[in-house]
């Protein structure tokens, strides 16, 4: 059996557990935390079993045309390139919605 | 029906949308214009067959477009060595280059051995701060048999769509639509230790 002083996993264990976190209502960290996960857990630099690239493109303008099959599925889910080039694509998006003209 | 636009879930094959999604990422000799048209005659003549053959062979019905991918590109390479071929010959050889590649996965999956999964691992595991444990998740394991509309609805809040864009886009409710995906959202919270707001 091992025997650890309490000094020893007093503060230090407390500081370094990893803490609780909230999420806000449209679970925004959840998300987050899914997306570093996927960006560095499953590379897949051939792109092998990718949608197009126009799919993608779909997916943020237009995500009402786009279904399951186009998207291979849960495919994204298991693709870091999929969620790159559609962290590029949405941030492209919102910028070009902020530099629209306020109508 | 949102529902019933979607009629596959889980192991049913999947509609082919368009055959040239598959080949956005294959390298056509541009001197052989016959092969590309060949081949996608190929693939919209085997693409059912070869989703049985995938979940007959894998188990997974959801590996044949990855698997399929990988022939096209091994089909294109043999092809450009021969004379012109008709479509059903193309989706022939297309067809037998499919099952080897799913016979080649079915191998590798075979040696491996599968005790559980991450997702029955208590929580806490992954939040000793004395297991340097690598909290990885697999999202084939917590999404397994969810139905077609909840994964769809995740994907799309992934792809950074509000909640309440996703329901617009469904149909129904951003409360409705987060009651739907609440069990497999509590489970990857539970992954990384992420409390709702409020809770």
């Amino acid at each position: 059996m091992i025997y650890v002083t309490v000094d020893s996993i007093g503060k230090e264990s407390v500081t370094k557990h990893q803490p609780f976190l909230n999420d806000d209502q449209n679970d925004t960290l959840l998300f987050e935390k899914l997306r570093e996960h996927i960006l560095t857990h499953y590379p897949n630099p051939e792109h092998i079993g990718c949608p197009a690239p126009e799919i993608l493109k779909k997916l943020i303008d237009t995500p009402r045309a786009v279904g399951l099959s186009d998207l291979n599925d849960l495919h994204i889910f298991k693709c870091a390139e999929c969620t790159r080039a559609l962290m590029e694509l949405r941030k492209q998006r919102e910028q070009v919605e902020q530099n629209a003209p306020e109508v | 029906m949102w529902a019933a636009e979607i009629p596959y879930c889980g192991t049913n094959v999947m509609p082919l949308s368009s055959p040239s999604g598959f080949c956005w990422n294959v390298k056509f000799p541009p001197e052989q214009e016959w092969i590309e048209q060949a081949v996608l005659d190929a693939i919209e003549i085997i693409w059912q067959r070869a989703q049985k053959t995938a979940r007959s062979r894998c188990g997974d019905v959801s590996l044949a477009r990855e698997l399929m991918e990988v022939a096209i590109q091994k089909t294109v390479d043999r092809l450009q060595a021969g004379p012109p071929v008709a479509p059903d010959e193309a989706g022939r050889v297309l067809y037998r280059i499919f099952v080897q590649e799913a016979r080649c996965r079915q191998n590798a999956t075979r040696k491996l051995v599968c005790l559980g999964s991450n997702a029955e691992l208590p929580p806490v595991a992954a939040q000793n701060p004395f297991l340097p444990v690598d909290s990885a998740i697999d999202l084939d394991v917590i999404l397994h048999g969810e139905a077609a509309e909840v994964r769809h609805a995740l994907l799309l809040r992934y792809s950074r769509t509000s909640w309440t864009e996703v329901a617009t886009i469904l149909g129904t409710t951003a409360a409705s639509i987060r009651v739907r995906c609440n069990r497999a959202l509590k489970r990857i919270r539970q992954r990384w230790s992420i409390h709702e707001n409020g809770t």
